[in-house]
């Protein structure tokens, strides 16, 4: 075998097996840190097919900045284990077509991903050299022109979506605030990752659980 | 073994045992001059004028004890000063330090003395910083105790912020050089404005150096902005629990990316290597000089400056550096189509 499929096969076993690795933890922190494996995956296999900014991209964003918020995120609520009492109590109805429901996502999924291998073989290979691709698809300059030109619509339409994700989580934590308690201290501040007021309460919590 | 090969092996080498040398030095350096703006001797007893401190403390950290807390996460809490100490090493990996150069035509061609010449360098530096915040947030978590945690919550949070003004900074420069690369980001301050005047970015980027080098600040952790450990409130913050070697590679990896910062910061706003009077072929003696003086100026800041308030930082970052940082980065592009134009 070729370096490149060696590299290329113990890759796609990195990022598959992190995958299915980040479902199977009990601890949500763990998960966390296997979804960071897993990009790790990704952007060598990023790197395998000549596209080095894309690969540092998906370090930078996905394993950098997203994951460190996740890791945030999780360690603020301070979710030690997975809570299994509260799923056995909700009716099993709600269950079932959540499960019906999933099932089917997967089943769609199954159908495009084969779709994709399929008509990915016919136009050169999954394992194909990067041949098929424009010589110059890892440089900046390339990508930005397509970004800005080609796709603009798609990717203004994903800046918009963004925006208004932000707006309402600003729009959701904002009427939060409004309690008569808290008015006073975080209705005046930036949305910022962390929140004085917040961490307080929550460091004070971790205090008694863990003591 | 070709001799490029031979040479990019020990010039891997030698950084890898400048940069050991430097948290060494630095240590040092820090003791000596905290004391000077504290009208204090500093290490005096060991070797002349205390020169062989860092080496004691060295072997009194070795022989201490290596102590686990029951409730941590024994895999976590070994694996996260190695993160930290890892990405603070490979961030140097793709930081030039002087021009390109046939070590007396010993190589058949020049190479340029780094050790991996990576064309999107300038992200690569950002990606592995992203990386060694795990380390911190981890040890924070894993050790299971408040002071840890809090440490470890503050870290991630103040990293986040501050990364997106430190981009954003990084950004401009990259602008004004039209490449990703570090060496030729460097090559391009080479020569002088009116013949006097260097053509550094700093003179160009005043803004950007400045709002690089304060989110350098906070991204290394470094007073004022040393809230993850900050002694007053949170014991020792995140490596509250650690002790040993262990807490010796954290203190390892602090000193490391204060190298790394200061260094890309010569690169991408103090012309590199380039320098009057010298030779080209001797420019590390200027760049040698450059990270000394930023590194000075760290510590000179660390003993002069009292910490923030937590919420300072926070308003100071996304109220008033991030803002700068957009307007600086668009007044650049603007700068950059008319002269172009």
């Amino acid at each position: 075998m070729l370096p490149d499929q060696i590299l290329f096969y113990v890759l796609g076993a990195l990022a598959v097996g992190a995958s299915l690795l980040v479902i199977g933890q009990k601890n949500p922190i763990h998960s966390v840190l296997w979804l960071i494996a897993s990009f790790a995956g990704l952007s060598g296999l990023y790197i395998l097919l000549d596209a080095p900014f894309v690969a540092v991209i998906q370090i930078i964003i996905y394993a950098g900045a997203i994951m460190v918020l996740f890791l945030f995120v999780v360690m603020l609520l301070n979710a030690g284990h997975e809570d299994t009492g509260e799923d056995e109590a909700r009716p099993v109805s709600v269950h079932r077509s959540a499960i019906r429901f999933g099932a089917l996502l997967s089943g769609v999924l199954v159908v495009e991903l084969v779709w994709a291998l399929v008509s990915a073989g016919t136009l050169g290979g999954v394992f194909g050299s990067t041949a098929t691709l424009p010589p110059a698809v890892s440089s900046v300059r390339t990508i930005g022109r397509a970004l800005f030109t080609d796709y603009a619509f798609a990717f203004e339409v994903t800046s918009i979506l963004i925006l208004v994700a932000m707006v309402g989580a600003v729009v959701l934590a904002r009427r939060e605030a409004t309690h008569p308690a808290q008015a006073t201290d975080t209705g005046a501040r930036l949305p910022g990752p962390a929140e004085p007021a917040l961490r307080v309460e929550v460091g004070d919590e971790q205090a008694e659980r863990v003591f | 073994m070709t001799p490029i090969l031979v040479a990019q092996i020990v010039l891997l080498l030698f950084v890898f045992f400048m940069l050991l040398n430097s948290a060494a030095i630095m240590v040092y350096v820090e003791r000596k001059v905290a004391a000077l703006l504290q009208q204090r001797m500093g290490p005096t007893l060991v070797g002349p004028r205390g020169l062989l401190q860092p080496l004691a403390d060295v072997i009194k950290l070795m022989f201490k004890e290596e102590l686990r807390p029951k409730a941590a996460d024994a895999f976590l809490f070994t694996l996260a000063p190695i993160i930290s100490v890892t990405a603070a090493f490979a961030a140097f990996a793709v930081v030039p330090f002087g021009a390109e150069t046939t070590f007396f035509g010993l190589l058949p061609h020049p190479i340029s003395l780094q050790v991996a010449d990576v064309n999107v360098a300038v992200l690569v530096i950002f990606a592995v910083a992203s990386m060694g915040v795990y380390g911190i947030v981890l040890a924070g978590w894993s050790s299971n105790s408040k002071y840890s945690l809090l440490g470890g919550l503050r870290s991630s949070a103040q990293m986040i912020s501050y990364e997106l003004s430190y981009g954003l900074a990084l950004g401009a420069v990259l602008l004004l050089g039209n490449s990703m690369s570090l060496t030729d980001l460097v090559n391009a301050q080479a020569g002088a404005w009116f013949g006097i005047l260097p053509r550094w970015y700093i003179f160009l980027q005043p803004v950007g150096f400045a709002i690089f080098f304060i989110a350098g600040i906070a991204e290394t952790n470094r007073a004022p902005f040393d809230f993850p450990e900050a002694e007053q409130e949170l014991v020792a913050g995140y490596h509250t629990e650690y002790s040993s070697m262990r807490f010796s590679m954290f203190f390892m990896a602090e000193y490391i990316n204060m190298v790394t910062v200061s260094a890309v910061a010569t690169d991408l706003f103090l012309g590199g290597w380039h320098g009057p009077w010298l030779p080209l072929s001797l420019g590390w003696i200027w760049f040698l000089a450059k990270v000394g003086f930023l590194l000075f100026f760290y510590v000179w800041m660390r003993w002069t400056l009292p910490r923030y308030r937590y919420d300072q930082l926070m308003d100071f970052g996304w109220k008033v550096l991030l803002p700068i940082a957009v307007i600086n980065l668009l007044a650049t592009a603007a700068g950059v189509l008319y002269f172009a134009a």
